[in-house]
Order: C-alpha cells, then structure tokens, then sequence
C-alpha cells in the first residue's frame, strides 16, 4: 500500500512539473492564436466547474452565471484600467469620482471581482433559493437580465452601453491556467469535504437530506455563492483577456453554452466538465474548416455554410441526451488508482500465462 | 497530506494530457497553415470578421452580400488577385477576438473588413492593434470602437453624430423647442442614442427642452402608458430610438391616442417590419446611412445597378452599401499607398480624404471616423421616402 501512495506522489509531481513546462514553453513558442484558444479553454473551465458545483453537484438549476460573470468583469475592469484612459473612456459622462483614481494591479482585483460576486450571489440567493427546479431557472434567467439593464443604464458607473475599453491585457498563460487549476484543486476539496457530501445528498433527494440533519437552504446558498464567486472570477478574466466589456457581451445565451459543457461532460464530474470545456472551445475552432467552402478534387463544389458547427454540437448534444444521458464522465471522476489496478491486473494477466 | 493531493492533481493530469493535444493539432495546422502561403504568395487577402449565426447574424449577412458584390466587381489590386476570408464570430465578443486572431496569425492577411455590431468590433480591435492589421468597420457606430486605436477605421458615421442629427433636424427642420424621449432601457442602441439626443437637443433648446424621457422594456407591447405621460406633458417632438419591432407598435399607438408631433428615430427603423404598422400614418422621421431613391456618388449608381442583377429577389438595404465601401476603400487605399503591405494600408487609409463610396462621400478624422452625409428618410404614401441629407458641421 505503501508502496502505491509513492508511486501516486511520484505521478502527481510528475504531471505538475509536466503542466509548468508546458505553459513555461507555450508562452515562448505558441503563436498568440493558439495562446488565445488556449487561455479562453481555462476560463471556459472555471466556467464550467463552477457552473457543474450549482447544478451538478447541489442539483440547483440555476441560469444565472452570465449575470455573475458581467459583475465580475466590470469590477474587475473599473478597477484595473488607468485613471487616464478612464477619463478618455467615459466621454459621455464622467464617471463617479470615487472610482475616477482607483487603478489596483491584476490579481486583487481578480479577487475582488469573485468577492463581489458572491455577495451578489449570496443576496440574490435568499430570495431565489427558497424555489426549485424550473422556478429557480426562471428566477436566475431574470436576475442575470437585471444585471444587464442595470449595467446599460448606470452611466456614471458602467459607462453604460459604450462599453469598457483599454482594460489591462494579460496575455500569459500562468495567470489563466494558474488560476483555472488553483480552481479545479478548490472545488475539488469542497467535493469531497462534509460540505460536498451533503450537497450531493441535496442533490440525490433533499426530505432524505433534511432528514439527515442537513440545513437545506444554508447548504444551496453555499454551494451557489461558491458558484457565483468563481464566475465572477471567471468574467475578470474574460474581460482581461478581451480587454473590453460591454452589456451585450452577458446574453443569457452565454449560459446555455457554458451549460452546455457542463451537460456534455457529466453532470457530477469536474473531470468531465474540464475535458469538455477544452474539447469544446478547441473544437470551436477547429471545425471552422466545415463552414469553408470544400472542393471534392474538382468534382463537387461546396460552398460555405456558416453556422454548420453548431449544427454538429446540437447533433452531439442530442446524441448525448438521447442515448449517453450520463455524459462523457458521468458523475466518475480521474483517478490514479484506477488506471495502477488496471495496469496491476494486466500484469497479473501477462504473468500467469 | 497525500491522499488529499491525489485527488485533485489526478485532474491535473488530463489538463496536461488535453493540451498536449491542442499543441499536437496546433502543429499540424501551423505547417498546413505556412504551405498554404507559399503558393499563394501573389494574392491579397482580406479578411472579413462579421456575425453570420447568432443575435445578429442578419446584418452580418447584408454586409457580407455587400462585401462579396464588390470583391465580384473588382477582384484584382495592384495587378494581384484579392482573395477573401470570410469568417463567422457567431455574435460573441469571445468568437470575434478569436476570429481577428484566426485572421491574423493562420490566413495572415493584409487587411481586415467587419464587424457589425459595435460590441464584437470592440473585442476584434485590441487583437489587429497588438498585430498592427489595419480594420475597417462597415457598421459599428459605438463611438468607443476607434478610441484609442490607431488601427480601426470605419465608413458609417457614430451614434453621438446620428443624435446630433436627428437632433438638428427636429430643431432646425421641425421647428421643435421641446423633446420627449421613449427609450427601451434594455437596448444599449436605444439608450446610447437617447442620450447623444438628450446631450445635443438640451445644448441648442437650454436645460429644460427635454420634457420627458419615458422608459420601456425589449419586448413590451402596450406603451399606453409611456404615451400618456409623454402626452401630458404636450413635447414638440418625441425621440423613440429601438428595435424596429417594438417601435413599430409604438409609433402606432402614439397616433391611435392622438399624439400627432413628428417622431423621429434610428437607423434600425429602415425594416419592413416597421413600416407595415405604421403605413397609413405620416410625421415620421429617421436617420439612416443610405437612400437607394438619390444616389449621392457616382459609385452608389454602379452599386445599386449592380445589387440588382446579382440579387434580384433582395431589397437594397445600408448595410450591404456600407460593406460594399469597406471593400472598395480597402483596395483604393492598397492603390494609394502602392503597397499591400499592412503598416502602408493603414497610413493610406489614415489619409483618406473625399473617398467616393456608395454612402456618399467620405473624409476619415483623427480618430479614423467617417465624417459623411447622414441621410433622413421619412414615412410617406406607405413607403419610406428620401427627405433630406445632413451634411456633417
């Protein structure tokens, strides 16, 4: 037994010393494209964990992430821009003297951003967690739509609808994946904390849980502030990494794409939500070759089609939901011990033949 | 200590495994990428970023139309082949930076043409300005777009320029001394307008002229009592910029309960949609980029012969003439600076001065915006009809 636990600290080491490499080596060689798709796939995962923690793990069924993201990316964006191109950016009218000289560095103001969030999360939360099911959808679809209005219509604050530009660009990877798995380790350890336990116990059946002795609504409102504050954390770094935000960026169909990660990799899965999220934001790009127009050797012309891409992940989901309803991962997660048993036995195998 | 790191660095391990493969694709592509280049080594590329699926993938297809006809028209520059790249940004301000990037760095091309939607034109410029590609948007009109960025230009006028018009015009044309504004709050259309409106109105008519400034939500469909408070308070005119369709319903009911002042709105009125609801009613005004009525140049009479034939079944429509101007003043400002070479297109493009474009004639500023003629149409006989052109001051 022993024995084992070196050889999975031995592995664990290895893959991290194996990540810092590669991101030590992209930032260099990568072209900045593939850096972009590279650094959107972390926030995508941030996304999609966080987004899997509300709905996969607790079972709430909440839309409301780009709400929290918008929040998160105007916090993050007043605070960081220079009080000189504030005063350029808000020629309408000027913005409110109080934040007119504020200008903090990258990563407070990251956190600052996910804090923000959760509160919002945890005030909206109160009203909004006593509802279940398609009611609490409802309930945070129109909350994330409020905070698009308000933002549009808080001039002195937001800029309203023209927008923030010249945020601070980050290009590195370190800050994207650095923060991304820093997440992956937090949600990790909240899954299989007490706290964890009893989520998936809200989950499986909430009488069964509340029998148990588990404070239903303190428990949801948790699991959701969590939620909301990587979210938040998350639309920081959007905003950093496009470097300028804006109310329309927050559409409610920006949910549905992140929900959309969080169904094909498992609900239940933090494994399967981070393979998804790369998978998809990768294939994204990837499958523009099928909106070109193809040429069969001369023979058959194709031209163009936009929107095709789309129609190959609506065909995904709709294979998953119809005959893989579990997702990629199910509610599985990776694990060493799994791949050194079956190593183990194929060993054995070999041996007694 | 080490049962607990096992478990999360567990997914660390496919993190690394799933990035290995993105390089590994990445790879691929780049060498594919460099051989495509090789062979055509005597092409100018141009790149064109625009939303063809998504919120706003009708005006992304009009542009595309536009852009195509004129790449029809002139396919050649400099004695080389133009050859475009069209590609979709699906409406997301994440897809657009992408899509400037995928142009940049894997089609490299010379210049790039797009976005409408002023949102997704803010998220593709930092991206050609880090790389200094020059772009020319054909309809964004956020004035933010261009701020600060020496390497976007653009052929539609702005937001503040199109509420300053509309707001001359009420004062000079309509005689109007007091205002009501009806904005749809969720729109930041509608209210960027309303507030350029606002700014330029209460200049020229004092502190007070705006009367009321009423609001409404995407979607709403009785605004009877937004029109009761406006008409309360009895303004000269009523500002409603929005979507075509709730404006539509909007206007109507203004004239069913009796509200007879001119009212004046945006770009975004010049639909089909709009004037069905209002057909039988008059004193309504708008501004938009194009007449189709008054060609203003020599090239808006080629444009509009040529839109004819090659989309017989399609009405003429701005955004196709603006995407049109992006492409012609793409290539014309290629020919000026005698080079495709990105650097000089911007520094031509940067100079560009009484350019004849199907919109009208067009002078960049400093901040590489369109100083041009804005053209107001109005509702008449059920059909828009030409009013008036604005020069800019």
């Amino acid at each position: 037994m022993d024995d084992k636990k070196q050889i999975k600290f031995i592995l664990n080491i290895a893959v991290l010393a194996l990540i810092c490499v590669f991101l030590w080596w992209g930032n260099d060689n990568l072209s900045s494209f593939y850096i972009r798709i590279l650094n959107l796939s972390a926030i995508f995962v941030i996304l999609g964990i966080s987004m899997n923690l509300v709905l996969g793990f607790t079972g709430m069924f909440s839309l409301g992430h780009s709400g929290f993201m918008c929040i998160g990316a105007y916090v993050a964006s007043i605070l960081t821009m220079s009080p000189a191109s504030k005063e350029i950016i808000y020629f309408m009218e000027p913005i409110t003297p109080i934040l007119a000289q504020i200008q903090w560095p990258i990563f407070p103001a990251i956190i600052m951003a996910g804090v923000v969030a959760a509160l919002f999360g945890f005030l909206v939360g109160i009203p909004a967690l006593r509802l279940r099911d398609d009611y609490l959808a409802i309930a945070t679809l129109g909350f994330a739509e409020i905070i698009r209005i308000i933002v549009t219509n808080t001039i002195t604050i937001t800029n309203g609808a023209l927008g923030l530009k010249n945020i601070p660009s980050v290009k590195s990877m370190w800050v994207y994946w650095g923060i991304a798995i820093i997440t992956i380790i937090i949600l990790k350890k909240i899954v299989n904390s007490s706290w964890g336990y009893s989520f998936k116990a809200i989950r499986d059946n909430e009488i069964a849980a509340e029998a148990m002795g588990i404070n239903l609504f303190s428990h949801k409102l948790l699991s959701f502030s969590i939620g909301a504050f990587f979210a938040g954390i998350a639309g920081a770094l959007m905003a950093f990494l496009i470097t300028s935000v804006d109310p329309t960026m927050f559409r409610f169909t920006f949910t549905f794409q992140i929900l959309l990660i969080v169904v094909l990799g498992g609900m239940g899965s933090l494994t399967g939500s981070v393979i998804s999220a790369v998978a998809i934001t990768i294939l994204m790009e990837v499958l523009r070759v099928v909106e070109e127009p193809i040429n069969f050797f001369g023979l058959l012309q194709i031209p163009g089609l936009p929107g095709m891409r789309m129609v190959i992940f609506a065909l995904g989901l709709l294979l998953v939901i119809l005959y893989y309803r579990q997702g990629l991962m199910g509610t599985r997660e990776f694990n060493w011990d799994y791949i050194l048993n079956k190593i183990d036995s194929f060993r054995k195998r070999g041996a007694s033949m | 200590m080490l049962g607990i790191k096992k478990r999360y660095i567990t997914i660390v391990a496919l993190i690394v495994a799933v990035s290995m493969f993105a390089v590994g694709c990445g790879g691929g592509a780049e060498q594919g990428a460099d051989t495509d280049k090789e062979q055509a080594a005597d092409v100018i590329k141009i790149g064109v970023y625009e939303p063809l699926t998504g919120t706003n993938a009708a005006g992304g297809q009009m542009t595309v139309e536009g852009i195509e006809l004129a790449n029809k028209l002139y396919p050649e520059v400099l004695g080389k082949k133009v050859e475009l790249f069209i590609v979709d940004n699906k409406s997301e301000k994440q897809e657009a930076a992408n899509a400037v990037e995928r142009l940049i760095g894997k089609e490299k091309v010379n210049v790039i043409i797009g976005s409408y939607g002023s949102s997704l034109a803010m998220a593709g410029g930092p991206v050609a300005l880090d790389a200094k590609v020059p772009v020319i948007g054909c309809s964004p009109t956020n004035p933010a777009v261009t701020l600060d960025n020496d390497f976007y230009f653009r052929v539609c006028f702005i937001d503040p320029f199109q509420g300053t018009v509309m707001s001359n015009y009420a004062t000079g044309q309509l005689g109007a001394k007091t205002a009501a504004i009806i904005q749809d709050v969720q729109q930041d259309y509608s209210v960027g307008l309303s507030s350029y409106f606002e700014k330029a109105f209460k200049a020229t008519n004092g502190d007070t002229a705006i009367v009321a400034k009423v609001n409404y939500n995407t979607g709403d469909k009785d605004f009877s009592a937004q029109l009761t408070e406006v008409k309360s308070k009895n303004p000269d005119v009523i500002f409603a910029p929005g979507n075509f369709l709730e404006c539509g319903i909007l206007v109507a009911k203004a004239r069913e309960l009796g509200i007879n002042v001119p009212i004046l709105g945006g770009d975004t009125w010049e639909a089909e949609e709009f004037l069905n609801q209002v057909t039988q009613y008059k004193d309504i005004y708008f501004s938009t980029h194009f007449t189709a009525e008054e060609p203003v140049t020599q090239v808006s009479t080629t444009f509009l012969d040529e839109f004819k034939n090659e989309y017989p079944d399609k009405e003429v429509n701005a955004f196709a003439a603006l995407g049109f101007d992006t492409y012609i003043l793409a290539l014309d400002a290629m020919e000026r600076a005698g080079s495709a070479d990105s650097q000089a297109i911007r520094d031509a493009l940067a100079e560009t001065k009484d350019f004849q474009g199907a919109t009208g004639i067009i002078t960049l500023d400093i901040n590489g915006d369109a100083t041009k003629t804005a053209v107001i149409k109005k509702v008449a006989d059920g059909k828009f009809v030409y009013e008036t052109k604005v020069d800019p001051q």
